[in-house]
């Protein structure tokens, strides 16, 4: 029995590395360490990962078998570069402060409540968490105030603020403190916040992973010999060779060699595509089975990749920002509030003449109207929805998204792809017995996919299978080969008429009927004579009508863009029940289209699955990828279906609309029990007790109808 | 600027990590690293 070892893979910075050779040579020098199993070392990013067996070399050893060919080796670090991680911590860390100090001052404010040491011990307590803790509050609230408008901010720093100012004065009065309310407050708005950046969609991040997806190093042909070096080495006008299963590392034109090339990440297409000398070649996309020479012709900042980076980050930072609902509602009630106090204070001054009389019931509106909720209220139902969404194959990517998507008036589809299955598919065989059988052995031999919809479909048809030989295949027009001994000739009428077919009237009237069908016909002949047409479709996925149909009744309107000409594009928009078809829209004219469709007043949904999507994704208000499809459409989007299925964009903004609903219900309950009080604490009655259980109550009822949302979509 | 003759890199002599003269020509590196390499065995890569 072969004995059990364990292992741990570790992450070590390496610095000091230049070149592809540098990469090597660390590499060896670990893999010669004892119990060095397996080690991977990354040029670009200057991180080696490790796999140890347990009784392995110490880092030290390893450290200084490394530094003696030149290099340094450390243990490895997160980059701290990372603005949405750091702010996630910095939240972090004013939650573990906050809490554990709150939950003492509440305890210390129910159970010794008349003892002075607890009263200083509530003070001592309260106020880090006050003005440490809750600084950025009373920063962004100072930051409204001064252009005279109001925020959640402005609301959690005038209750706050209040309730500890008045504490402090209570103190020394012998009167009710508030510490608890106001270290409370500033918790639970603090867990709010930090739950929202963790959730958050991070943009900065998919900006860093789209351009990952391009390759990272490249063998460089430099003076007769070949050199790894990493892609910012390249130049324009290099040789590079790409050799199968590699990425090709930056656009050019194939030189030497021939290859078929997956651009599924760029395009979304499933078909590889063939690329022989003189055929462009664009970066990130992946070299399948030869191997290719190619002068490079543009770099970095510069290459397809990059520039629609650029275009998706510009429509990105273009988009409005969305205020958010619970900073809407806060704008419009702390003026209200205030506006009570100071109603209060004048009504008890006039009633009492006295001042403290009137101060304190304006000062109690001040503390009660600010919820604590306020801040869960949001957080609470997205991070419930988007889990509940991602059960259901919906990846959402942050809450503004959610906020925002329930008044999308208008669903684009990218038709390929997404409405459609994205290849080719026989649907019409027209004419004598045979045609499909001969036509599928002509075709046997050939990647083309119309070829390869011809020999599908005639297996799933159960036609017989044939023999050909002398297979000759003239590009874009057909193909001529001997079937079971006899000449078949398949492709274009053209082709036909050129082989010396004769093509009778009947034939060619039913392929201009099928041709106005939008579908893409050709014909197969033998025996001096055109016999049959068969036609090839995109077909549409069999959900799409019923995802047309349902987005209808929720009162949305479904619009389909598609670079195929009209007639084709308005076929298949019939098909599916679209009436509003946008045909022959190249791919860089999608966000402008999508724009324009913004500019009449709507909020669009836009949903695509290839690279040429990205921009018009980024650029709507609600972007939905197909999860099936390109990378850079899912990094460019908002929200990602895992699978194919139309039906899934009905889930999305349904599951959407609820989410939102959700927050509005929350924002409700998190404000009703403290309105409910308002006119209590103006009458001059408020007590702590009663804050507390307004806080309490509050943030379960919020909790509670967030978690309801796991049972969408009943 | 020159090339690295290990790694294929572009060099600037001044800034190069190290320079070997060999049979009369002078190579800069990148990298001690590749210095050294080519200190080891010039021959195997000249070809």
């Amino acid at each position: 029995m072969a004995q059990q070892t364990r292992v741990k893979e570790l992450q070590f910075d390496v610095s000091g590395m230049t070149c592809g050779s540098c990469v090597q040579r660390v590499e060896k020098t670990l893999l010669k360490q004892p119990g060095v199993l397996e080690c991977r070392v990354n040029l670009a990013t200057g991180e080696a990962t490790v796999r140890l067996a347990e009784e392995a070399a110490p880092f030290e050893a390893l450290r200084d078998a490394v530094r003696a060919r030149g290099y340094d080796l450390a243990i490895h670090r997160d980059r701290p570069d990372d603005p949405d991680r750091r702010e996630e911590r910095a939240w972090l860390r004013r939650v573990w402060v906050a809490w554990p100090l709150s939950a003492v001052v509440m305890l210390l404010s129910t159970v010794a409540m008349d003892a002075d040491w607890a009263r200083v011990t509530a003070f001592v307590l309260a106020t880090p968490v006050q003005f440490w803790a809750g600084w950025p509050f009373l920063v962004g609230a100072a930051r409204r105030a001064r252009r005279l408008s109001a925020d959640m901010d402005t609301l959690i720093a005038l209750g706050t603020l209040t309730a500890y100012g008045y504490s402090v004065w209570a103190l020394f009065a012998g009167e009710d403190l508030y510490f608890d309310t106001a270290a409370l407050i500033v918790s639970f708005l603090l867990l709010g916040k930090y739950l929202e950046t963790r959730a958050r969609g991070r943009a900065s991040e998919a900006m860093k992973r789209l351009l990952e997806l391009g390759a990272k190093e490249a063998h460089v042909v430099r003076g007769g010999r070949e050199f790894l070096m990493l892609v910012d080495q390249v130049k324009v006008g290099d040789l590079v060779r790409v050799r199968p299963g590699e990425k090709i590392p930056t656009d050019g034109v194939v030189e030497e060699g021939g290859s078929t090339v997956d651009e599924s990440m760029l395009t979304g297409e499933s078909v590889p595509v063939e690329k022989v000398a003189g055929d462009q070649v664009t970066g990130a996309t992946v070299n399948l089975d030869g191997t290719l020479l190619v002068r490079t012709t543009r770099i970095g900042a510069d290459t397809a990749l990059a520039q629609i980076v650029k275009l998706v980050s510009e429509a990105q930072s273009n988009k409005a920002p969305i205020q958010r609902l619970a900073d809407r509602i806060a704008g419009v009630f702390v003026p209200i509030v205030i506006g009570i106090a100071a109603v209060t204070a004048l009504a008890w001054f006039v009633a009492t003449g006295d001042a403290r009389d009137a101060i304190v019931p304006a000062i109690a509106v001040l503390i009660i109207a600010c919820p604590c909720a306020m801040g869960l209220a949001t957080p609470a139902a997205v991070m419930v929805g988007t889990g509940r969404g991602a059960q259901l194959g919906v990846l959402i990517r942050g809450g503004e998204v959610l906020e925002q998507s329930r008044r999308i008036d208008i669903v684009v589809f990218d038709k390929t792809g997404t409405l459609t299955e994205g290849r080719m598919q026989l649907v019409d065989v027209v004419g004598e017995e045979g045609a499909l059988a001969r036509a599928a052995a002509a075709e046997a031999s050939s990647e083309h996919p119309i070829a390869r919809a011809v020999v599908d479909g005639a297996a799933e048809r159960g036609v017989a299978a044939l023999t050909a030989s002398g297979f000759r295949a003239v590009s874009g027009l057909g193909v001529r080969a001997s079937v079971e001994g006899e000449g078949v000739v398949v492709g274009r009428r053209s082709f036909l008429e050129r082989e010396g077919c004769e093509v009778p009237d009947w034939l060619a009237q039913d392929t201009s009927r099928i041709e106005a069908e939008g579908k893409t016909v050709f014909l197969v002949g033998w025996g001096d004579k055109a016999r049959a047409a068969l036609a090839v479709a995109d077909t549409l996925k069999q959900n799409s009508g019923e995802t047309v149909r349902t987005l209808r009744a929720m009162g949305v309107e479904v619009v389909m863009i598609t670079g195929d000409n009209r007639s084709t594009a308005e076929a298949i928009g019939r098909e599916a029940g679209i009436d509003r078809v946008l045909a022959e829209v190249l791919p860089e004219q999608k966000v402008g289209e999508v724009r324009r469709l913004q500019e009449e007043g709507n909020v669009v949904a836009m949903v695509g699955d290839g690279i040429n999507d990205g921009p018009a994704l980024a650029q709507a208000d609600l972007g939905i990828a197909i999860g099936t499809g390109a990378d850079v459409a899912i990094e460019a989007s908002d929200l990602t279906l895992m699978s194919g299925d139309p039906r899934g964009v009905v889930t999305a903004i349904q599951l959407s609309r609820r989410t939102y609903r959700t927050i509005v219900q929350n924002l409700f309950w998190a404000f009703g029990y403290n309105v409910a009080l308002i006119p209590l604490a103006a009458a001059g009655l408020l007590n702590p007790i009663l804050a507390g259980a307004a806080m309490a109550f509050s943030s379960v009822s919020v909790v509670s109808n967030s978690l309801r949302l796991r049972r969408f979509p009943n | 600027m020159q090339i690295d003759p290990v790694c294929g890199m572009e060099v600037d002599p001044g800034n190069a990590a190290g320079s070997y003269e060999y049979k009369g020509t002078t190579y800069y590196f990148c990298s001690t690293g590749c210095l050294e390499d080519f200190r080891e065995d010039p021959e195997s890569y000249l070809r």
